[in-house]
């Protein structure tokens, strides 16, 4: 009711103006008329038309053609100073006048419309430019969240509430009548909703993006507005949302960055420290491994069965904090990916040899079955690194198998392949286990307690083995019966061994001296 | 052990390293002297001379190898050298540079007094110009260029007795791939790794009872070879005592 009164008001000023606009417009054709003898002035009508058009609306346009119409008639058209029309001449022309009147205040009042159209698309823009720009300066999504709230409350004119994520609004922000749609659209598809409150207002509620709900929902009061502004709005809304939640994507992916290029200083940084530590401890390491050597056996201490296996223990310790040292050391290497094999052609039982003499004492308790093929084809490979990872590999047999169960090492060649193993009777693994051994760190569980040890042997081992270009396989039966671990190292794809006649024919001198 | 004790000189930054070895030399029967840095060492060396040096590479004053080659340039004295591990290109160049061996750190004191002794005895057999050695039961006797194991005369070809010759004039030392292949086959031929594997497997098969576990002559992985006495007993848990 008040809606319509104060268009009426409206309405009802501008007639009053337009006819005002008639009037002065009127005196001032007299004044031409009766000073300066202008008798054809009826076109001047349609200035007051065109003003009013433009500045009043269609309807004072109207009341403005009809009155300078009849003015014109009364003034312009014979017999003057009568509403009177005599001639077809003069009717002709008087209709001529009312139809470009009407055509006049039409034009006017469209272009007038169409201009405040324009203006309105160009601050809508100005808006949407304005607010891109603040989205794409917020440092975090909590600016962000703002922005949303303030962009959107500026478009409706009306409430918008944020909820979850940033969470700058609650619940109770939004009326108890909408809640339940909230609620609604959190959990389910994610489809957007309308509802209507108690105060008759449609509320929008929809996620800020369709993908997730990370980014949480929004609610926005459209008041009662239908039709196409309605649709002209949600389509704005729609607009905005996705500019927004493209910009929270985007500032998400580069948390996720940041976070790991923070992850990955903090490695190496910790792997510098380990790097530097472990070198530094092994100074004091070498003087008291020699000096436990030198005390066991030391004669005077000979004859003192408890002293003498005091020292024992000390060398025996000291020994193992050095393997510690190593494995870490290794580790570091191979976290920095700084294993570089140094290739060599190698007699694969060497290498078998050399890791057994590195693990005597280890392996004292065991009863060591070798099966050594003497025949073997020599690989290339970087001897070093492949006796450190059967090392490893031994040094885990030996772990997990109880004192006095048998450990066999083999060496052997199938197809393209020298396979250097080693079988144990001990613990097993269950097929998880098998699954997931040698992962950095990995620790069987059940041995958690039991053993010590960093989880690090047999991924060290497998790093080193396909450095080599090779690759580590572990096989078990399941608990209780034993392991086999086995090192793979492909044959040469050339024929590198030449006759030995060529290589006694290679000959600088004879054997003489 | 001779009338007159034989002398080490000891060189280390380490006070504790120097410590130790010095307790271990004296229990041995050696009179040490001992030096910090590398301008020390030179010094010492040329004003006692000693019968062994044991030089570590890790000096806070010259390189190691600079140690060596100064050294080297008027002294044959035995020298080991104190390594660290993984660093086999380093060994094989002070090796090549005339370290007569090297031990890795840590290292117990049984393992450096045989490799010292190894060293000072195969200066003695030089000096003294023994025809034959023995290593167990392989004998090489190099006036008559005859080898035989067990008494048994064997026949190898003329680079198998090379091989076993260069490795024998190093008795219990450590012998460069490098070395071995530059005075068999040649400069050109210092590479090929593979003529020493398969000549080392020959030679195995002649010599050794079992060739997969060879006793006498044994490979230093990745550096080269050595020939030595067979312990007594077979593939006993080794003692540190071992080498005395």
């Amino acid at each position: 009711m008040n809606l319509q009164l104060s268009v009426l008001r409206r309405e009802a000023r501008g007639i009053l103006i337009a006819l005002l606009l008639i009037a002065v417009t009127t005196a001032v054709l007299m004044v031409l008329r009766h000073y300066f003898g202008i008798l054809r002035g009826a076109v001047l009508f349609l200035v007051p038309v065109m003003i009013a058009g433009y500045q009043l609306g269609l309807i004072p346009a109207l009341v403005t053609a009809i009155a300078g119409v009849v003015l014109s008639g009364y003034l312009y058209f014979a017999p003057l100073y009568s509403f009177q029309v005599a001639s077809p001449q003069e009717t002709l022309n008087l209709m001529l006048f009312i139809v470009v009147a009407v055509v006049v205040s039409q034009l006017s009042s469209q272009a007038k419309k169409h201009i405040l159209i324009a203006r309105k698309r160009e601050q809508e823009m100005t808006d949407l430019y304005a607010f891109s720009r603040r989205l794409a300066a917020a440092p975090n999504a909590g600016d962000i969240f703002v922005a949303i709230q303030d962009h959107l409350a500026n478009l409706v004119q009306r409430k918008v509430v944020l909820l979850g994520a940033a969470d700058p609004g609650s619940e109770d922000d939004v009326p108890a009548s909408v809640r339940a749609a909230v609620t609604s659209v959190e959990n389910d598809d994610g489809r957007e909703r309308t509802v209507e409150d108690a105060g008759g207002n449609i509320w929008l509620i929809r996620r800020v993006s369709p993908k997730t709900t990370d980014f949480g929902l929004v609610a926005v009061d459209l008041g009662n507005t239908t039709g196409e502004p309605l649709a002209d709005l949600r389509h704005r809304i729609d607009d905005a949302l996705a500019d927004a939640a493209a910009t929270l994507e985007r500032l998400d992916v580069a948390r996720a960055l940041n976070d790991a290029k923070m992850r990955s200083e903090s490695e190496l940084l910790r792997e510098a420290l380990i790097g530097s530590v472990s070198h530094e401890l092994r100074t004091p390491l070498a003087s008291i491994l020699g000096a436990a050597t030198i005390l066991h056996n030391a004669p005077a201490l000979a004859g003192d069965g408890k002293l003498h296996s005091l020292t024992a223990v000390v060398r025996d310790e000291a020994e193992r904090l050095n393997i510690d040292i190593q494995n870490l050391l290794d580790a570091t290497t191979i976290s920095r990916q700084q294993v570089r094999p140094k290739l060599q052609w190698v007699e694969p039982v060497d290498i078998v040899n050399a890791a057994i003499e590195h693990r005597r004492r280890r392996l004292s308790g065991y009863p060591l079955t070798l099966d050594l093929n003497s025949n073997l084809p020599i690989v290339h490979v970087d001897p070093a690194q492949v006796e450190q990872a059967l090392v490893q590999i031994i040094d885990n047999a030996a772990k997990y198998s109880p004192s006095g169960a048998p450990i066999r090492i083999a060496a052997h060649a199938s197809g393209r392949t020298v396979i250097l193993s080693v079988h144990d009777s001990g613990a097993g693994l269950t097929a998880e286990e098998r699954r997931q051994v040698g992962g950095r760190f990995f620790r069987g569980p059940r041995h958690a307690v039991t053993t010590s040890g960093s989880g690090l042997g047999l991924w060290i081992a497998k790093a080193f083995i396909s450095a080599n270009g090779g690759r580590v396989e572990v096989e078990s039966d399941g608990v209780g019966l034993g392991t086999t671990v086995s090192i793979h190292l492909p044959m040469s794809a050339e024929e590198i061994m030449p006759e030995p006649e060529t290589l006694e024919a290679v000959s600088m001198e004879s054997a003489a001296e | 052990m001779s009338e007159i004790p034989a002398s080490v000189l000891v060189v280390d930054d380490e006070v504790q390293i120097r410590r130790f070895l010095r307790t271990g030399f004296e229990l041995d029967g050696f009179q040490v002297h001992e030096a910090e840095t590398g301008a020390e060492a030179l010094r010492t060396a040329t004003l006692k001379p000693s019968d062994l040096v044991i030089l570590d590479l890790g000096l806070p004053d010259m390189d190691g190898a600079d140690v060596l080659e100064r050294l080297r340039a008027w002294s044959s004295v035995p020298l080991i050298v104190l390594s660290v591990r993984g660093s086999e290109t380093e060994k094989v160049r002070l090796l090549e540079l005339g370290a007569d061996d090297y031990v890795v750190k840590p290292f117990g004191m049984a393992e450096l007094l045989a490799r010292a002794h190894s060293a000072m005895r195969r200066q003695l057999r030089v000096a003294r110009g023994e025809p034959v050695i023995k290593f167990g039961p392989l004998a090489i006797d190099f006036a008559a260029r005859a080898v035989s194991i067990n008494d048994q005369r064997l026949t190898l070809t003329p680079k198998e007795y090379r091989l076993l010759q260069i490795l024998a004039q190093h008795s219990g030392n450590v012998v460069t791939h490098q070395f071995l292949l530059r005075e068999i086959w040649g400069n050109e031929h210092v590479d090929d790794t593979h003529y020493l594997r398969i000549f080392v497997r020959k030679l195995r098969r002649k010599i050794e009872a079992d060739p997969t576990q060879p006793r006498i002559l044994l490979t230093e992985l990745g550096v080269g070879y050595r020939l030595v006495a067979p312990d007594p007993v077979p593939a006993p848990v080794p003692q540190e005592a071992a080498a005395h």
